[in-house]
Parts: C-alpha cells; sequence; structure tokens
C-alpha cells in the first residue's frame, strides 16, 4: 500500500492505484476528460498533468497514466501545472462553437468547469477562424452528435468496444480534421447507447429523450435503483416539478447511472434508462374505479370497505379456500411481507403466488440485462410469498382455477390477466369469479376486467427495498409524492387488514422493513437505517464475485 | 576506405552492379557476417554491438546494443522491426540502402533478431516507398529461398522469419510504439509512455526491438571489423560513420557516408562542392525538419554528432542536413515546416492536434503580410504549450524549430508584420 503526499495531504492507496483516484481520495481533484475509471487509459487529453517529485527527481506526468509510488509528492496546483491546463484547455476551446446558451450540457460540461478553475484567458481566435463539423448529427436512434463541440476524448468509442462489445463509433481522420463519427454503415444502437451521453465530458453527445428539455441547473437529484429487471441497478433520478409549465405531465426529467461496484459499475442499460417514462404516462391510475352500483366515481376507502366485506363474507360461507391472491414479484419487500402477513398468516389463504408462466420476459444479455424483467423476485422467494401448507396452490393453477370457479375473491397486484387469458376466458373468469380487486399502476385490461381497482404507486414515488437477482437489499428514496389518491401496496394490506379485524402496525416503511428483518432468517440482523446507498446482501448469501467488465491493462509501475 | 567523398563502410557497395541481387551480393560476401553471428553466443553478439558504440541513425540516438538489453528475460516470443518509414523531411538515406543493399539490411535484422532470440522479423516501409518495396521483397524471396530466411538457417537450428509491411503515407507510422499499432493493423497512433520500450512491452505486447533501417545495415559491418574498429570511425560516445543526407543550397545534394563527428565545413563544402551560385550561408538544420535551426555562426566549427550538435542547441537527429543559404526566407520555411506537421498529426492528443494546425494559421498569415504584431509571441508561446505536453515527439518536433526560428531571425518575421 504506497503512502503518497499530494498537495501536502498524506493517503495511503492500494498498489496500482493510479493518481487521479489517489486524489479522489482527498477529495482532490484532478481534471480530465479521457480518463473514466471505468475504461482503458489512454492519456489524450493531456488535462491530468501533474508534477510528480520521487526520490528527489521531478518530473510532469499524465496522473491517469501514473500508479501512485511509496514516498512520492504530487503537486497538483502548482503555478507551472495551472499554466500547461490553461494551456491545454486554450487548444480545446480553439474551435469550440459559442453553443453554451443553447447546450444541453451547459451547466454540467467539464470544458465549462475546468475553463473557470484554469482557463479565465481571453480568446486569441477570431469567430471566422473556427472550424466547422458536423452539427446535429445523428448518430443512433437516440443519441445526436455535434462535432464541433467534441473533445476527442474517445470514451464513448472505447465504451462501444470495451463495455458494450459493438464497434459503432470510431475516430476518423487525423490531425485537425479528426472526427467522432459512425463506423461506416452502423448506427449506434447497442443496448447500452444511452452510457455515452453520461460518458460525454462535453455537449458533444446528446441524448434525444433529454435534448432541449430542462436546464440541468434546474434538475434535483434522488438517489434510486431501477426497477426494469432483477438485476436493480443503482440510478440517479434527475426530477423536477416546479416550472410545471413547460411539461406538466413529466417529473422526471431523465436516469442516469449511480455507481455500484457489484451491481451495474457505471453503466446502466437503455431499456432501465428510458423506463421512467411509464412513471407520467398519461395511461397513469390517479383514481379507483369501481364496476358496483353504477358508479361512476368511488373512493380509495369505497373500495376498501367493499373488498373487506367480499373477502369476509366468502371466508365465513366456505373457508380460506375460497380466495386467492396472485401478487407481483415487481412489489417491494414491505409489500409483499404485509401481504403474506394478511393473507397467509391472518387470513390462512393458501392460493398465493406471485409467478404466472405467460409473464412477459426480457432480453437478457452478459452485461447487465436479466430476462425476468420484475425487480423483487428473489425478495418474494426469500419472504415465502408463495403457495404454502397442504393446500397451496401455485400461479398458474390458481388462474385455472378461478377459470373453473373455485374461488370467490381473487386478488391481482400489477398482473394483466387479459394478456395472458384469451377473450372467451376473460368473459368465464369475469362470471365464474364473485369479486375481483385489482391493484395496478397503469391502465391496462384488468381495469375493465376487476370489480374494483385501487391505483398504486411506482417505485419513483415512494420508499422501499427491493433484493436483486443476487440477493442484496436495495432501498429507494421518495423525491415526490404520488399523484392523485394513488397509494402504496404495502398501505393497502394495512388499511385491508384493518378491516378484516387484524392490524398490521406499521408507522413507516421503515417500520415494516424492521419487523421483515426481525421475522426472516435471511433479512435478520437488517435495518432500514442500515442499508447502505449501494445495498447490501442478505444474511448468509455470499457477495457476488467482483466481476470487473472493462478490459484494461494494468498501470505500469512508476 | 575514406575517399574523397566519405567513408565506405556501408555503402561500399551502393555503387556496384547487382548487389540487391543475392548471387551478386553473396560473391561480395552477404550473409558471411551471419553465418559468423550465428557461430557467436547471442549475448556475445549483444555484447559486441554494445561496445561498438553504435547509436540509433533514425533519430534519437539511443545506444542500439543498450535497446537489445532491455530485452525482459523468459519472455518469448520476441519480435524484431526494421523501422524503414523513413518520412523526416530532408532524410532520404534508409531509401539507398533498401534499394541497393537489402540484404545488407536484412542480414542485419537477422543478427540482431539472433541476439534478441527474435523468431519474426517485420519490416514496414512506408508506403511511398513502393519501389524500394519491391527490391526488398524480392530480396527477402530470394534469401528465403538460399536458407537466410525461414526455418532452421543455415542449418544453426534457429528459425526466423522476415516479413515485409508496409506504411499507407503517415509520418507518425515512424514512431516506434505508431509502427507497432500499424503493423498490428489499427489506425498508427503512438502507444502511451510509460511503458517506455517497446523492447520489454512492443508488438502484440511481446518483446519487441525497433531499429531503424540504417542502424541494423551497419550491425554485419561491425561483426565484419570489430567493436574497437568500427568505434574509430566515430567518436567515443558513438561509433561508426553516419549516412548523412545532403540538401539544400548546395551543389552536390546528396547522401554522404562519413565518421560521426565529422565538421560540417566539410559535409557541405567538401562533399557537397559548396552552396550554390557560392551564396552566402544563412542557416542550417542539422538534424531533419525537426531540429532547432543553427545560424550561420553557430555552425562555425560545428561537429555533426550527437554531443555536440545538442550543445549547439540543435541535434543530429537522423543526420539530415539541410543547407539554407541567404535568399531563402525564414518565415516561408516555417509555414513549410508547419504545414507538414499539421497534415502529420495523428490526432490523438489535444495539443498536438489543435496546436499544430494553429501554429499554421499564424504562420501562413504572417507570411502573407496579415501578421499582428503580437502573432510572434503567440507562436511562441502555443509551440511552448505544445512543447512536451503530448503522448509522442512530433510535439517537440513541430515546438522545437518553430521557437528557433523566431528567436533567431525574429527580424524576418517582424519586417512581415506591418503596423
Amino acid at each position: 500500500m504506497p503512502h503518497l503526499e499530494i498537495d501536502g495531504k498524506p493517503v495511503e492507496v492500494p498498489a496500482g492505484t493510479n493518481l487521479i483516484e489517489a486524489a479522489k481520495r482527498l477529495n482532490i481533484e484532478i481534471p480530465h476528460y479521457c480518463y473514466h475509471p471505468g475504461l482503458a487509459v489512454v492519456g489524450s487529453c493531456r488535462m491530468c498533468q501533474v508534477e510528480v517529485e520521487l526520490n528527489g527527481r521531478k518530473s510532469i506526468v499524465v496522473g491517469c497514466n501514473t500508479a501512485a509510488a511509496d514516498g512520492m509528492k504530487v503537486f497538483n496546483s502548482t503555478e507551472a501545472i495551472h499554466r500547461i491546463r490553461s494551456g491545454v484547455l486554450e487548444f480545446y476551446l480553439q474551435h469550440h462553437p459559442l453553443d453554451c446558451p443553447i447546450c444541453d450540457d451547459a451547466g454540467e460540461c467539464d470544458l465549462q468547469n475546468y475553463y473557470l478553475l484554469h482557463g479565465l484567458h481571453d480568446s486569441r481566435v477570431e469567430l471566422a477562424e473556427k472550424r466547422h463539423k458536423h452539427k446535429v448529427h445523428d448518430v443512433g436512434p437516440t443519441v445526436v452528435l455535434d462535432s464541433e463541440r467534441c473533445v476527442l476524448c474517445s470514451r464513448c468509442v472505447r465504451f462501444c468496444r470495451e463495455i458494450a462489445g459493438v464497434d459503432e463509433l470510431g475516430i476518423f481522420e487525423h490531425g485537425g480534421d479528426s472526427e467522432l463519427l459512425n463506423v461506416p454503415d452502423k448506427l449506434l444502437e447497442n443496448d447500452y447507447a444511452g452510457n455515452v451521453v453520461d460518458l460525454c465530458p462535453v455537449g458533444a453527445l446528446t441524448d434525444k429523450d433529454f435534448r432541449f428539455k430542462r436546464r440541468v441547473w434546474y434538475l434535483k437529484r434522488t438517489p434510486s435503483v431501477c426497477t426494469g429487471c432483477s438485476r436493480g441497478c443503482s440510478i440517479y433520478m434527475d426530477w423536477e416539478t416546479s416550472r410545471s409549465y413547460k411539461n406538466p405531465q413529466r417529473r422526471i426529467q431523465r436516469l442516469k447511472p449511480r455507481y455500484n461496484r457489484d451491481v451495474n459499475e457505471w453503466w446502466i442499460c437503455d431499456r432501465g434508462r428510458y423506463s421512467y417514462h411509464a412513471v407520467d404516462a398519461g395511461n397513469r391510475l390517479t383514481a379507483p374505479r369501481t364496476k358496483s352500483e353504477g358508479e361512476s366515481a368511488t373512493t380509495v376507502d369505497a373500495v376498501l370497505d367493499r373488498a373487506a366485506s367480499k373477502i369476509k363474507a366468502a371466508l365465513s360461507k366456505h373457508g380460506p379456500k375460497s380466495v386467492a391472491v396472485i401478487a407481483s414479484a415487481a412489489s417491494s419487500n414491505e409489500d409483499l411481507f404485509l401481504l403474506k402477513r394478511l393473507f397467509a398468516d391472518e387470513l390462512k389463504v393458501h392460493s398465493l403466488d406471485v409467478t404466472l408462466s405467460g409473464e412477459p420476459k426480457g432480453k437478457e444479455d452478459e452485461i447487465l440485462m436479466k430476462a425476468d424483467l420484475t425487480a423483487n423476485r428473489r425478495g418474494a422467494v426469500e419472504i415465502a410469498v408463495q403457495p404454502w401448507g397442504g393446500g397451496g396452490v401455485a400461479g398458474d393453477d390458481i388462474l385455472a382455477g378461478a377459470l373453473d370457479g373455485d374461488y370467490e375473491v381473487l386478488i391481482v397486484v400489477q398482473h394483466d390477466l387479459t394478456r395472458i387469458l384469451s377473450q372467451k376466458e376473460r368473459n368465464r373468469l369475469g362470471q365464474n369469479c364473485e369479486y375481483i380487486l385489482y391493484l395496478g399502476t397503469h391502465e391496462n385490461g384488468m381495469c375493465h376486467l376487476a370489480d374494483d381497482v385501487i391505483p398504486i404507486a411506482m417505485w419513483a414515488e415512494r420508499e422501499a427495498t427491493g433484493t436483486n437477482f443476487q440477493g442484496r437489499v436495495q432501498r429507494t428514496w421518495r423525491p415526490f409524492e404520488p399523484r392523485g389518491e394513488v397509494l402504496c401496496e404495502w398501505r393497502v394490506w394495512q388499511e385491508l387488514g384493518k378491516r378484516l379485524g387484524h392490524a398490521l402496525p406499521a408507522e413507516s416503511v421503515a417500520d415494516v422493513f424492521d419487523s421483515i428483518g426481525a421475522a426472516i432468517a435471511s433479512f435478520k440482523g437488517l435495518t432500514w437505517e442500515g442499508i447502505p446507498p449501494t445495498g447490501i446482501m442478505l444474511t448468509g448469501v455470499s457477495e457476488p464475485p467482483y466481476r470487473k467488465v472493462q478490459s484494461s491493462r494494468p498501470l505500469p509501475a512508476y | 576506405m575514406t575517399s574523397s567523398n566519405g567513408t565506405r563502410l556501408l555503402s561500399r557497395n551502393f555503387a556496384l552492379p547487382g548487389q540487391a541481387n543475392l548471387d551478386t551480393a553473396l560473391k561480395r560476401g552477404a550473409y558471411e557476417m551471419l553465418k559468423r553471428a550465428l557461430k557467436m553466443k547471442p549475448e556475445e553478439v549483444t555484447t559486441v554491438v554494445k561496445a561498438s558504440g553504435l547509436r540509433g541513425h533514425g533519430g534519437a540516438g539511443f545506444s542500439a546494443g543498450m535497446k537489445w538489453g532491455f530485452v525482459p528475460k523468459d519472455v518469448f516470443p520476441r519480435y524484431v522491426c526494421v523501422n524503414a518509414d523513413e518520412s523526416e523531411p530532408g532524410t532520404c538515406k534508409d531509401r539507398l540502402i533498401l534499394e541497393y543493399d537489402p540484404h545488407l539490411l536484412i542480414e542485419g535484422a537477422l543478427i540482431c533478431a539472433w541476439a534478441v532470440q527474435a523468431e519474426r522479423i517485420y519490416l514496414y516501409i512506408r508506403g511511398e516507398y513502393f519501389y524500394p518495396t519491391r527490391i526488398v521483397q524480392r530480396a527477402i524471396d530470394e534469401a528465403r529461398a538460399k536458407g537466410f530466411v525461414g526455418e532452421n538457417i543455415l542449418g544453426s537450428g534457429w528459425s526466423c522469419h522476415v516479413h515485409l509491411g508496409t506504411g499507407a503515407g503517415q509520418y507518425i507510422c515512424g514512431e516506434e510504439t505508431g509502427l507497432i499499432e500499424s503493423l498490428e493493423g489499427k489506425k498508427g497512433w503512438p502507444r502511451l509512455k510509460p511503458p517506455f520500450y517497446p523492447a520489454a512491452v512492443g508488438l502484440w505486447g511481446k518483446p519487441t526491438i525497433v531499429n531503424n533501417v540504417e542502424t541494423l545495415a551497419f550491425v554485419p559491418r561491425i561483426i565484419e571489423i570489430g567493436a574497437e574498429k568500427f568505434l574509430s570511425y566515430g567518436t567515443p560516445k558513438a561509433g561508426g560513420p553516419t549516412l548523412f543526407s545532403l540538401s539544400g543550397s548546395v551543389n552536390r545534394p546528396g547522401v554522404y557516408e562519413l565518421p560521426t563527428g565529422v565538421p560540417l565545413k566539410t559535409l557541405i563544402y567538401d562533399c557537397g562542392g559548396g552552396i550554390k551560385d557560392g551564396r552566402r550561408l544563412k542557416a542550417v538544420i542539422p538534424g531533419g525538419s525537426s531540429s532547432h535551426i543553427l545560424t550561420a555562426e553557430e555552425c562555425e566549427n560545428l561537429k555533426m554528432d550527437f554531443e555536440s550538435v545538442t550543445a549547439a542547441g540543435s541535434m543530429l537527429g537522423s543526420a539530415a542536413v539541410m543547407v539554407i543559404d541567404e535568399p531563402v526566407s525564414i518565415p516561408r520555411l516555417m509555414v513549410w515546416m508547419t504545414r507538414f506537421y499539421a497534415h502529420e498529426s495523428c490526432g490523438q492528443c489535444t495539443p498536438c492536434r489543435e496546436g499544430t494546425g494553429w501554429l499554421l494559421r499564424l504562420a501562413t498569415r504572417i507570411l502573407e503580410g496579415r501578421g499582428r504584431r503580437r502573432d510572434l509571441d503567440d507562436l511562441y508561446e502555443l509551440a511552448e504549450n505544445i512543447d512536451g505536453k503530448t503522448i509522442c515527439a512530433l510535439g517537440q518536433a513541430v515546438a522545437w524549430p518553430t521557437k528557433s526560428y523566431i528567436t533567431k531571425f525574429r527580424r524576418e518575421f517582424e519586417a512581415l508584420i506591418q503596423e
């Protein structure tokens, strides 16, 4: 473990750490464009030059390609270094267009930031001398390139080759004519294309989804977890609600990956990146619906009262065998725990499951994407939301039984049965089932099939935990309240429990999670407060081996 | 072996007919030194080359024997790359070797490969040399047919294959790591240093010796005459003669083989026949276009070896001596020079990619009489901002001459700048 000094401050880092990473530990930023911890080192931007003294010998090196050595002294803020960086920046800005007022990256642009720190020179270039290159150039279905803004750091090129494993972008021509472009006859259309926008240190690559939507300084940032599949990548939600006149339906403006070494490193897939559109989609359910008594509008309370009385009636007439629940593996640990408490432990309902064989599956690859599109199947397994006892019935059999009229009350969470059933079967289900309660987020066929519908919150609107396929428990934060009469799912079970005479005491999500910690073996010892931002493994489940997807060479010893 | 127009050690067979032909070359002793070297231990060969004081003739002047000694133990396979990407403006010596004595080069490369126990030799010839490429390819084929190249060379049990690759017209592929990248089939972008020496991490990540054509062509001669004798042709720090490419305003431009350390005046006046039309010497570029310019006064007693030229404030480089006489305009020279480097910048790292074009713009503006007073200081400062801040030496190659032109001939620039 080499000990070194950066700007006079001592630090100890693992062998092989470069100077940029070593400085990060001291909250010292060594400016850079081309270096990225997840990609191979190329050392081409020349911004990270620092002065290094070792054994009395001083030299100027690039921080990205220099391994920290024992006894090394690094000078990051000397006059000489400042002059070098200022010189490099001037080269960058020589042909850079004066686009800042209309550039999406303004406010989070490293050219702007470093100019304030290391430049602040007057331009020596006349406007007419500026070189012109491609502007508003479509590199793929989701990303737009402005070549004039590009600093040729090659991060995007390396990302495509090293991480996504495709050859879609390249730097062509040479010298001053160098230009980032598509590889001939190829588009930037891999499943991870959006990451190049995050990697771009300037406004050269912009996301068509976010372009011209918001100035970045208006955005607020909340850490969260992607619920697009069972991996549960760490993300940031960038959201803004105060300027609703701009786009009243859109609260989340974009999702960005959040570094999590053991889950997604620095990346997210495009499927997850654009999944936020569902949160404020036009077909979101914001109010309860009912078919009964010709009511045109109803309240959640009325629906809950009706559901409770239907369940009570069924139980007293035919016992727990007449009630079935098809829960969802997309629900949170807390939702599933209270559901299990109420239906299995208190009401003794055996027909309880989360899995239907007709559920939609997604694409799976070696990088991040999983075929299982639900975020919390592992949690459902751990909490044992599954058939139990002698008469337990699995998901597909529950559905088959419901068609045959085995159940009086059927409760369905999230699953759109109408996509699995034929029109004939749908009619049969409606006739043979006395009462269907649907809990969902979006308008779909179930809203017409079910007798009552309760709108529930999505992950972006609430605090919750999920357990990903590795067995990692991760939590979300709540940036804003759900709209309309939308309820968190666990609240629905709590309210229903109250009406059925089974109190499920909990003031908050934290309370529920702490009770999971007390009740479920694999959650033993976990507390709401104790979940770090990058998640924590279930008790007794070993950490998955750290898998670095990148192909980077080790740093040469200094 | 020294005649009126030079020392004839390396070039002794250049003028003889049919030297590129193997049968003729064999009659004059080609591959005899390979036979001798194969009887020596590989380390012995390296020791002899080290003792001979042979230094790289590609430009950096690094000790060849020392470079060969950098090959890490127990890492195989190893490669030898022959750098025949001779592109430095003013330099035209390697071409003569390729055209007139290709077997000498192949023999030298084979001896080097034996010394470092390499299994393959890659000859990288610049794309513009299509005629020399044909000659060398034929020479390789002949040598292979006769058993000098390939499996079990001359019954020694040692095998070494020779391959020929050509560039596609990029100066930067003469930079040794750019050359390696190009050979690997990639864009010829020089590699980031460290690792500094391809001898440790080179072609396909394996130990690779990259030597200039001239450097390797000297190797059979070292084996022939011995290290001590070879050393006597040069200075104690740089053994052997040097092929000087003499160009510019001289009566007899050409390539001259002279002992390293020869006075510049000998080269210009005895070999080159003096300045054209008896005009006055104004300046000399002693080591290819990327070296600092030297004024006539600075050249007065200059000796042409690495240390002396460095002490005079320039570098011997590839020993391409460009003679500049009075009527030559230095601002015009600068535009010519910066245009070359702006065109040849690979574009990988920022100072060179952005800076070379900027220098060209300013230099052109001054030459065309549109210059501003501050442009000269700007030029100098921009050159300073490129110098030493880049991945490879191309940054220095443009910064050094620029700075020297401005400081030494400032008045000429100022005369063009109208208030």
